[in-house]
Order: structure tokens, then C-alpha cells, then sequence
């Protein structure tokens, strides 16, 4: 194999394609929690692309994972729509409310965006438990939410869900990708970094911001339908402001604007603590205090983006 | 020759204090224009004018007739209107390659979507763009240094960087702040044949400098302003022996002022 080099992309598809095979080797409740492994990361992707790529602080991004969730929910129970037809929905709809949420706020400082979208995090969950029209089902959320089928076959075993949350894993990393290589990508990085002098280059923030909350809404819209068919139910408390204070987290810690790190960052959160049930509440301290120690050793997060090179 | 930029009696006030007040001056296309005044004279502040980085209160700014008052920076650099900052502004998160190839933005005609599918036409672009960087990079000396970090760079190469930026753009005029500020006098000099290459190649240029060196050995026509207001406008020789400007520059003489 001369000239092969194991670089981030070939190195990031074997780990991929490895993954495929953990039905395999896994009990089903291992499994269970691959599939939400899966489904956490794309959430996180989708918060790294307005939190780490555009530097614009996200902390209602549960919203969107919400909106994605309730809209497969409520088109699968009520009018009987395919799951896999609502998805495009569900992103849909979660990019156009991340879009005209945003549009009013884009020009606040860091600061203001962090407490507005608290506030619509604290709206959203309100508005789920109050069941607007009878569609959201209070409290107690929506049940019985169907599975899945592709091509005719129902995808209800965990395996098969899983593979189809993998699968979808594997298409929002490769976008992600190609958002570090492609102009948009870059547009959002000079805007993070200086917004006066990205301006000066011909950068229209506006525009630029608004379409990365869109993205980010609408990845985090697909996740929350794979989230729906994974419980086969929602309800308010899955998409709390302590859920995106969670997904905040993982881009800090784990390294904004970094595939590897969002992806380490969200193995800590969401897989560490089902190994350390056992523990019970002390794992939250633990993870207070790693986090805190990640802070004030390594600023950068775990696994900093790299520099690209030409 | 063609007024490519006009002022026509620009102002504006911070607080109370008028810190440009009814300026006019035309940058002809092909021109090395500079502009001088004491520190806090209003020079950058007028820069900021012209980039709509602030909206003048009064006066009209012209962009081959037509009028450009207020636009804003991202519509401004459209125009094909760059600037380079006096406190540098380079990127600090990315290599030189990457702060140049940021100065391609608006020659980018990808759609978002092209490029998170990475389709053919997008990554076509992105090669053409790439040697379109390489080309700047090779021709401002910088081809070194491409995969450096930019501001771990020394101070006068930075600012080369940030020329290189603005000429990315392929400009038709750019604004230079202070482009000498903090350079010794081997890179002034380096400078000075940088930004006659760069006239050379149809770019029209307006550079701003308090060290009156520079601009007397480069420009065509120089605009002397002082408090916000301009005293005096001419060719180097004009300037040099201007009794305003002299008076701007070293201070009225006290003894002569008691004694009349």
C-alpha cells in the first residue's frame, strides 16, 4: 500500500464502517444506546455549526430538536404519515423556525443571543406542555409512534434502527466535511473570527447567520425524528434548557468547530454516563468537575480543530 | 481622467465633537491618493466613511456617480472596495493561505448547497480559487510562509498579508490604513515599490498616513485634513511648501503669534 496515509477522513470512515458491525457485537440495551449515541451526535453536529463555526451562542438549540421530534410525532400518530416522509418535515420545518427565530437576533453580541434563546427554549417546552389544539399531548407527550420502513421492510428491531441512525450519522459528517471545504463553511469561520473585517471581504453576515442557523436547525430537526422513532414517544422534558445547556457543552469541551472533538464530546456526555449508571447522581459531579478541569487546562476543548493546511 | 470615488462635504460627530466636517475630495481612477493629517485628524474616520463602516450625518460619498452614502461594508466591497486596517486585522485562527483565499469571498459563485454536497462545479471553483490564492500569494513574496499561521507572523509581513487579502478581491480600489505603521525602513521601502506594482496593475489607490515620507514620495495628489476639516489638496511639492500644512504638522510658532 504505497503512499497510503491514514489521514482524518480515512481514519473517520473505517471507525464508520467498524460501527456497522456493533449490532453484532452488542446486546440489544448496547445497542440502544449506539443508536442514541448516533442521534446526540448529529444534535451536537448540528450546535457545532452555529455554537463552534459561526461562535454564535446557541443555548436553546433542544428547540429544534424538539420541533424535528413533534412533527414526526404528531404527522405519524395523527395523519399516519411514513416516518421516513415526515423527516424531510421535520427538517423543514425545524430549519424555518431556527431562520425566523433567529432572523431578529442575529445582530445582538454573544451575550444577548445566549439569553434570547434561553427564552425560546423556556417558550417551546411551555407551548409542548400546554397542547396547543390537542396536538402536542401536554405533559405526558405523544405515544405509539411507529417504525420506519424502507422499501417495504419495517426497520423495527434495534439492529435496523440503529443501522438507519448510522447511516444518517454517517451522511451529516460527510456534510460537515464539506462545510470546512466549501465557501459557505468558510464565510462562517471569518465571521466567528472578525466580523467587521469578513464584512469588509463582501461577507453578508445577515444572510451568512441566518442560513447557519437554518443548517444547524435542520440537522438538529433530522436528529429529533430519529429520536421519536427511537422512544416511539415524545414529551416536553426530552427537550429541556438543561438539554441544550448539554449540547452547548459537548461543542466547548469537546472542541469547537471539530468533527473528532464533537464526537469524543458526545461519547463523554451521553455514553460515559450510562456505563457509570451505577453511580447514580455522583456522576454529575464527576462530570462537573472534568468539565470545569477541561476549561481551565485546555481551553481549546479536547480535540481542537486543527489547522487545515492549503 | 474619471472620478472613480467622490466625497462631497462628508461629516460626522461622535458625542459633540465633529470629527470630520464637510469634506470633499475625488480619487480619479489610476490615481495614488494619499491622505495626511496629525494624529486624530479624522483619517480613519473618514476611511470608515467611505467602507460604510459608519454612516456620515451630512455630505454625499459617490462610487463612479453613483451615490454609496451609508451602504453598508459587505455591499460596499461589491463595489470592488477593499481596505486594509491600521491595527491589522488578519484572522487569527488561520494560516496566510487561508486570510488571502478569504479575500476571494465574492468571486465565489457556489451555492451553499453546492458545497455541502461538494458537487463537481463547487470543488472546480474551489481549485481555481486555490490558484487564484497561490497567484497573490507568489506575487506579494508570500508563497513561503502560505501554511503559517498568520499572526504568528513579524508585524510588517502581516501587513503584507493583509494587502495581499484586499488584491484577492481583484479591486478596484483599495484603502490603505497606515500602511507603514510599525514597519522599519527596509519594509518601508519594500512598500512603496509594492504599492507601485500594485497602481501598475489598474488598481486605483487611497492610503492614509500620519509619517509624511511615505505619502510625499507616492502619491499623485495628497488631501491634507486637520480637526475633520481639509486646509489643503495638491501634488507633494504643493504640499510641502503649504504654510497650513506646515503650521498642522509643527505647530504655530508662539513667539511669532504674541508678537502679531
Amino acid at each position: 500500500m504505497r503512499g497510503f496515509k491514514l489521514d482524518g477522513l480515512k481514519l473517520g470512515a473505517l471507525l464508520w464502517a467498524a460501527g456497522l458491525a456493533l449490532p453484532f457485537a452488542l446486546d440489544s440495551s448496547w445497542v440502544s444506546i449506539a443508536a442514541f449515541f448516533a442521534i446526540y451526535a448529529i444534535t451536537a453536529l448540528s450546535e457545532d455549526v452555529i455554537l463552534g463555526r459561526a461562535g454564535m451562542f446557541d443555548m436553546g438549540h433542544a428547540v429544534y430538536f424538539g420541533i424535528g421530534a413533534y412533527v414526526t410525532a404528531i404527522l405519524n400518530t395523527t395523519l399516519n404519515v411514513p416516518i421516513l416522509l415526515t423527516l424531510p418535515l421535520a427538517m423543514l420545518l425545524a430549519a424555518a423556525a431556527g431562520a425566523l427565530l433567529s432572523a431578529p437576533l442575529i445582530r445582538l453580541r454573544g451575550d444577548y443571543l445566549l439569553v434570547a434563546t434561553i427564552g425560546f427554549n423556556a417558550i417551546f417546552v411551555l407551548a409542548m406542555q400546554n397542547n396547543p389544539g390537542g396536538i402536542t399531548g401536554g405533559s405526558d407527550g405523544i405515544t405509539g409512534i411507529g417504525v420506519p420502513s424502507l422499501f417495504g421492510l419495517q426497520l423495527e428491531s434495534q439492529s435496523a434502527m440503529f443501522w438507519l441512525d448510522w447511516v444518517l450519522l454517517g451522511l451529516v459528517l460527510l456534510v460537515m466535511r464539506n462545510l470546512d471545504a466549501c465557501e459557505f463553511g468558510r464565510a462562517l469561520r471569518y465571521l466567528k473570527q472578525d466580523e467587521l473585517a469578513a464584512s469588509t471581504l463582501g461577507v453578508d453576515a445577515r444572510k451568512v447567520k441566518t442560513l447557519a442557523f437554518a443548517l444547524g436547525a435542520a440537522l438538529a430537526g433530522l436528529a429529533g425524528t430519529l429520536f421519536a422513532v427511537q422512544l416511539s414517544t415524545v414529551s416536553p422534558s426530552s427537550f429541556v434548557f438543561t438539554e441544550s445547556v448539554t449540547l452547548f457543552a459537548i461543542v466547548i469541551v469537546g472542541g469547537q468547530g471539530s468533527i473528532p472533538g464533537v464526537l469524543l464530546g458526545t461519547a463523554l456526555m451521553f455514553v460515559v454516563p450510562q456505563i457509570f449508571r451505577g453511580l447514580a447522581e455522583y456522576r454529575y459531579f464527576v462530570f462537573g468537575i472534568a468539565m470545569i478541569a477541561v476549561m481551565v487546562l485546555r481551553p481549546q476543548g479536547l480535540l481542537p480543530r486543527r489547522r487545515s493546511a492549503a | 481622467m474619471t472620478a472613480l470615488l467622490e466625497l462631497d462635504g462628508i461629516g460626522i460627530s461622535f458625542g459633540g465633537l465633529r470629527a470630520v466636517d464637510d469634506l470633499s475630495f475625488t480619487v480619479n481612477q489610476g490615481q495614488i491618493v494619499g491622505l495626511i493629517g496629525p494624529n486624530g485628524a479624522g483619517k480613519t474616520t473618514v476611511f470608515n466613511m467611505i467602507t460604510g463602516v459608519y454612516k456620515p450625518a451630512s455630505g454625499t460619498i459617490r462610487w463612479q456617480g453613483n451615490d454609496i452614502t451609508g451602504a453598508k461594508p459587505a455591499r460596499i466591497a461589491t463595489l470592488g472596495l477593499r481596505r486594509t486596517f491600521q491595527t491589522i486585522r488578519l484572522f487569527a485562527d488561520m494560516s496566510v493561505f487561508e486570510n488571502v483565499r478569504a479575500g476571494c469571498h465574492l468571486a465565489a459563485r457556489q451555492h451553499w448547497w453546492q458545497g455541502l454536497l461538494a458537487l463537481p462545479a463547487q470543488r472546480r471553483e474551489e481549485a481555481e480559487l486555490a490558484a487564484r490564492t497561490h497567484d497573490i500569494l507568489r506575487r506579494l513574496d508570500l508563497e513561503g510562509v502560505a501554511d503559517t499561521p498568520a499572526t504568528s507572523l513579524p508585524y510588517g509581513v502581516q501587513r503584507r498579508v493583509e494587502l495581499a487579502r484586499t488584491l484577492a478581491g481583484q479591486p478596484r480600489l483599495i484603502i490603505l490604513d497606515e500602511p507603514a505603521a510599525g514597519l522599519n525602513d527596509a519594509e518601508s521601502a519594500a512598500l512603496n515599490d509594492t504599492i507601485f506594482m500594485i497602481r501598475d496593475t489598474g488598481v486605483t489607490i487611497l492610503l492614509v498616513e500620519h509619517d509624511m515620507n511615505v505619502v510625499m514620495q507616492v502619491s499623485d495628489h495628497i488631501v491634507v485634513i486637520n480637526f475633520g476639516r481639509k486646509i489643503a489638496e495638491g501634488n507633494a511639492t504643493a504640499i510641502r511648501t503649504n504654510p497650513a500644512v506646515i503650521e498642522a504638522y509643527l505647530g504655530r510658532d508662539d513667539d511669532e503669534a504674541t508678537a502679531a
